[in-house]
């Protein structure tokens, strides 16, 4: 694959990751929110296998379509359950509402870039280019996570972090060891049903998943 | 001498066909909702119908009030000459400068706006203040979108902007322009009064911006304001097509076959999108006014980002 | 070789393996302790074989030094004793109808590959399969802390995960970075994560990219092993969890945990230099020492007091790691193991005080001395241990890193760490003295009696104890009361001396990237 289609094609795929992660901030639907998450895994999924076809390499073209199906489809499949089983369908009260949360997103965007500078500067190719933007959506996880109320915005959060850590991987170095990716995506697959099952206690001894509830613990 | 048949024809073509474009749209609603639709050109028959009519000024008003439809329309025009809609050589090129264009809209809005507040009535000053709070967060958003795609270009002139994504077709598909592209788009939207920011078809709606504003207008210059208005919406679909989708713009060294060409471009493109716009207005519903300012603030947020993204990917 | 440095988590494995297929019952109860046995076995034979150099197993994927086999002997012992108190321990909440048969097997599975998990964290030879050993002692433990289903339970469960998932998942952000800038430094892609390839290519590792990642792997790891700011999680996990389970996590868990930063330290300090690594522990040990001490002011909650003093003393750990001299580096290690044997006796014993008394609050409890004088004497030795008194091996550890301390120019740190310290102590002895002397109180007393005779009749086998008589005392059964009397004699004994550890200790330091 040449420069002229790749490089356009890289910046589109970074560009649709971080637009979805910013999105979620965006909207209360919890469907919505899930189905945005599965769209970043398809574009995560994407980016994965644009970095494969330029550097002519099947081994990460497979990891691409296997971290797009695990991202793209089954995550989003399990958190789908979740939902269905709860039936609260919308974020109620946010710490900080959500004109004031994409402020703090565009915010975050410059602290990302300000950060990830001793990133680029080591090896600046179009890939590490886009290291900002992984680190962006890694910090508008931690946002999610840290001011939405409901149980399954904070199961995204933490997803919205480990793409971001994902695409970090591959942006810098093509990714980390087989045997470190698989064993993070199990891990990252056992935490999330971990958390559902969670979630379905909750609902039984609180009545919801509104995380407000969680105050019987406390200094 | 290209350039100035295209900005005369560019002008003409807007001041003629916006009518028939908010014709065309009201025609494609009408038919989704299984209506017969009064026709194309119906606009055209009400413009007519309203400027034959005697002008009425409301008791208590001043020249503000009177002034406001001519600065509208004024403003339009003058944007609709410099905007490269369907040459980048206007001989206006000068003028074409980001901040210029933004800094005219704004003018038109403002002085529409104290149109309304000049009634004294309680709609106008209502629609007044919503339409303030409306474009403090569109112009920024505006300004930051289009700012976004001049970091490449080097330049804040939309004719060299235009030029560079005619000559750099994949440009178009990189996340600054397609960020760009969504902000400006929500924009473009509020700042005419769509849905699902105003309802553009109605003033029986307490929550109505635009139509709250010129309630009291009558005759000739309702006929100024609502042709004014026509044409805004075209100037900025057209502005949002060549943006991100330059083909059939003629560029230097183009001859008059090329500014037919264009112009028939021009129509294609921003007919596509009125329909599109229209489709989609069908199937939504209005945002309540609260919630506006979210809509506003995420395409902010979007073109913030498109900045950033434009040194992130640089 | 391989085998001996496979058996700690196979037997593990295995001994889950058993509970799944067999269920927890009588005879299987003590398979737990078996394999906990067998793994310390294993890390003493791997001790002795590793004290001139380190071996590999698997192809590279597992190595052992003096270090880990040293892990490995706190990872035993604390699991033997957390093992062997807990059939004891199920057959009262069992006989109480808080646990049914199914939670019964699921808790042997689970703290089963619990221990496995940090065996394979501890052995692993690359930073990510130690990554993901951790990781999956967070899932493994979810349903552990979450044992009882009650609202309380719930919560804590909730918060643990999330936050502990949330720190670690930053700390593999920092592994991808060293990743990126090993690769970068042309490290062989064959060992690229493994730390000590990377501790030998330390040297040209880009250093702007590895403040970030330190940076990162610091605070992730160290958001598992309690310090702050991230623990908020500790108090809540550690005082909802089945007290055996709260002993594994606060005497093992917590300094595998701090192993790892341990191994991220060494790479650290050749990279960027000492000061880095040692100002990011400095901040978070005072952070913690100062987090604890504030908290513990207030403390009603007895399970919760030893929670914190967790915080404390992985506060501690941090701080002596800071300085990184030989001193202060042996005596980290003998603090590891010392608060590994005397908070998993405190935290044994609390299980007992809440199954005799329903109740976790310090004010329910009461006269302790009068009513079970063998489990107020376990836990009140066991405080004085944890407070840092002679001639438990903590008071040695903690007089080793003051000294060290003061002689490496930490002197303002270790004062202010002090103080903190005395604070604690005397928050704790507070607390303390109304939990064993005082009168008992009458709403504690009340439902006692009940609970009390079925669990030492439920935890004794047949034909041994005898319930004890009288009906209102929680005395203990021997069962339960050998993990306790065990634990503090190791701690008293290795305060008197280290003995055979010694050489053992020393060679960990080295590895462990002391500073002479």
């Amino acid at each position: 694959m040449t420069d002229s289609v790749y490089v356009p094609l890289l910046d589109l795929a970074c560009g649709a990751f971080l637009l979805t992660g910013v999105l979620v901030l965006w909207r209360r639907d919890l469907a919505a929110i899930v189905r945005l998450f599965a769209v970043q895994g398809a574009d995560l999924g994407a980016l994965v296998i644009v970095l494969g076809l330029h550097k002519g390499s099947a081994e990460l073209m497979i990891a691409g379509v296997a971290v797009g199906g695990l991202r793209a489809g089954l995550l989003p499949c399990l958190m789908r359950r979740a939902l269905m089983a709860g039936g609260e369908g919308r974020e109620t009260k946010p710490l900080v509402n959500v004109a004031g949360s994409l402020l703090v997103a565009a915010v975050l965007a410059m602290v990302a870039y300000a950060v990830s500078q001793p990133l680029v500067r080591l090896t600046p190719t179009p890939a590490t280019q886009a290291v900002p933007v992984a680190l962006t959506v890694l910090l508008v996880g931690f946002f999610v996570l840290v001011t939405r109320r409901r149980a399954l915005s904070q199961v995204v959060g933490f997803l919205l972090m480990d793409n971001a850590i994902t695409a970090t991987a591959f942006l810098t170095t093509s990714g980390v060891p087989m045997v470190v990716e698989l064993g993070v995506s199990l891990d990252i697959l056992l935490a999330v049903l971990v958390l559902q099952v969670l979630t379905t206690r909750m609902r039984a001894a609180f009545g919801g998943t509104d995380l407000d509830e969680l105050r019987e613990l406390r200094d | 001498m290209t350039g100035l048949i295209g900005a005369v024809s560019q002008v003409v073509l807007v001041a003629v066909g916006s009518p028939l474009l908010a014709g065309l749209m009201r025609q494609v609603r009408a038919r989704l909702e299984g209506r017969a639709g009064a026709g194309v050109a119906q606009p055209w028959r009400d413009l007519r119908k309203l400027a034959r009519k005697e002008p009425i000024t409301p008791h208590g008003t001043g020249w503000v009030f009177r002034l406001a439809p001519l600065v509208l329309a004024g403003t339009v025009l003058v944007v609709a000459a410099v905007v490269p809609l369907v040459t980048t050589l206007s001989p206006m090129d000068g003028v074409a400068d980001l901040f210029a264009v933004t800094a005219l809209l704004a003018l038109g809005s403002v002085a529409l706006a104290l149109g309304g507040l000049d009634t004294g009535t309680a709609f106008g000053g209502m629609g007044a203040s919503r339409e303030v709070t409306v474009m403090a967060l569109v112009e920024p958003t505006i300004l930051l979108s289009v700012f976004a795609l001049s970091v490449r270009v080097g330049s804040t002139n939309l004719g060299a902007i235009v030029t560079s994504a005619v000559h750099d077709p994949l440009e178009v598909i990189s996340p600054v322009s397609l960020l760009a592209a969504v902000a400006l788009a929500v924009v473009t939207i509020a700042e005419t009064g769509r849905i699902p920011v105003d309802n553009p078809s109605t003033h029986l709606e307490l929550t109505m911006i635009h139509e709250a504003m010129i309630l009291e207008y009558s005759g000739p210059d309702l006929a100024l304001i609502e042709w004014a208005s026509a044409m805004r919406l075209s100037v900025l679909l057209g502005l949002l097509a060549s943006l991100f989708a330059p083909w059939g713009i003629a560029t230097a060294g183009a001859g008059l076959a090329a500014v037919v060409l264009g112009m028939a471009a021009l129509v294609i493109k921003v007919a596509a999108l009125g329909v599109l716009l229209a489709a989609g207005e069908v199937f939504m519903a209005k945002l309540r006014l609260f919630r506006i300012p979210e809509l506003l603030a995420g395409s902010f947020m979007l073109a913030l980002l498109a900045v950033a993204a434009s040194f992130f990917l640089a | 070789m391989t085998l001996l440095m496979i058996a700690p988590i196979l037997l593990h494995v295995l001994a889950a393996c058993g509970y799944a297929a067999l269920g927890w019952r009588p005879a299987t109860a003590w398979l737990g302790a078996v394999a906990s046995a067998g793994t310390l076995c294993a890390a003493i034979a791997l001790a002795v074989a590793t004290t001139d150099h380190p071996r590999t197993a698997i192809g590279g994927l597992l190595r052992a030094d003096a270090l880990s086999a040293f892990m490995l002997i706190v990872i035993g012992v604390v699991a033997l004793l957390a093992m062997l108190a807990s059939p004891g321990y199920l057959a009262a909440e069992v006989a109480a109808g808080h646990t049914g048969e199914r939670a019964a097997r699921r808790y042997g599975i689970l703290t089963q590959a619990f221990v496995a998990a940090m065996a394979l964290a501890v052995l692993a030879a690359s930073l990510g399969v130690l990554w993901v050993a951790v990781e999956a002692t967070t899932i493994l433990t979810a349903f552990l802390v979450g044992h009882r289903r009650t609202r309380q339970a719930v919560e804590a469960a909730w918060k643990y995960v999330v936050i502990c998932s949330v720190g670690i998942a930053l700390a593999l952000l920092g592994i991808v970075l060293t990743n990126y800038a090993a690769v970068h430094a042309r490290v062989p892609s064959a060992g690229v994560l493994d730390w000590a390839v990377l501790a030998g290519h330390a040297a040209d590792l880009d250093p702007g990219v590895m403040r970030i990642a330190v940076a990162l792997l610091v605070l992730g790891f160290g958001t598992k092993a309690g310090l702050a700011p991230m623990h908020a999680w500790l108090p809540d996990a550690h005082g909802q969890a089945p007290a055996p389970v709260s002993a594994l996590m606060s005497g093992v868990l917590l300094s595998v945990a701090f192993y790892a930063v341990l191994r991220v330290k060494v790479i650290a300090d050749i990279a960027l230099g000492a000061g880095f690594a040692r100002t990011l522990l400095v901040i978070a040990a005072l952070a913690s020492l100062a987090v604890s001490a504030a908290l513990l002011l207030a403390q009603r909650d007895y399970k919760r007091m030893l929670a914190y003093s967790s915080i404390e003393h992985m506060g501690l750990v941090a701080l002596g790691a800071a300085i990184g001299t030989r001193l202060a580096m042996a005596a980290v290690l003998l603090h590891v193991l010392g608060h590994g044997l005397g908070k998993s006796v405190l935290f044994l014993a609390s299980g007992h005080i809440h199954q005799a008394y329903g109740s976790s609050k310090i004010a329910a409890v009461g006269g302790l001395t009068v009513r079970a004088p063998v489990l107020a004497g376990a836990f009140g030795l066991g405080l004085l241990a944890l407070l840092g008194l002679p001639p438990f091996s903590l008071f040695a550890s903690e007089l080793g890193i003051v000294r060290a301390g003061f002689s490496a120019g930490l002197g303002w740190a270790v004062a202010a760490a002090l103080v903190l310290v005395l604070l604690i102590g005397a928050s704790m002895l507070s607390g303390w003295r109304s939990m064993l002397l005082g009168t008992p109180s009458p709403e504690g007393a009340a439902p006692l009696p009940a609970v009390v005779t079925n669990a030492a009749g439920g935890a004794a086998p047949p034909g041994q104890a005898t319930p004890s008589p009288g009906g209102t005392s929680p005395r203990l059964t021997w069962t339960a009361a050998v993990p306790l009397v065990a634990g503090l004699l190791a701690c008293a004994v290795l305060g008197v001396t280290t003995g055979p550890l010694r050489p053992l200790l020393e060679a960990a330091a080295t590895m462990a990237g002391a500073t002479p």
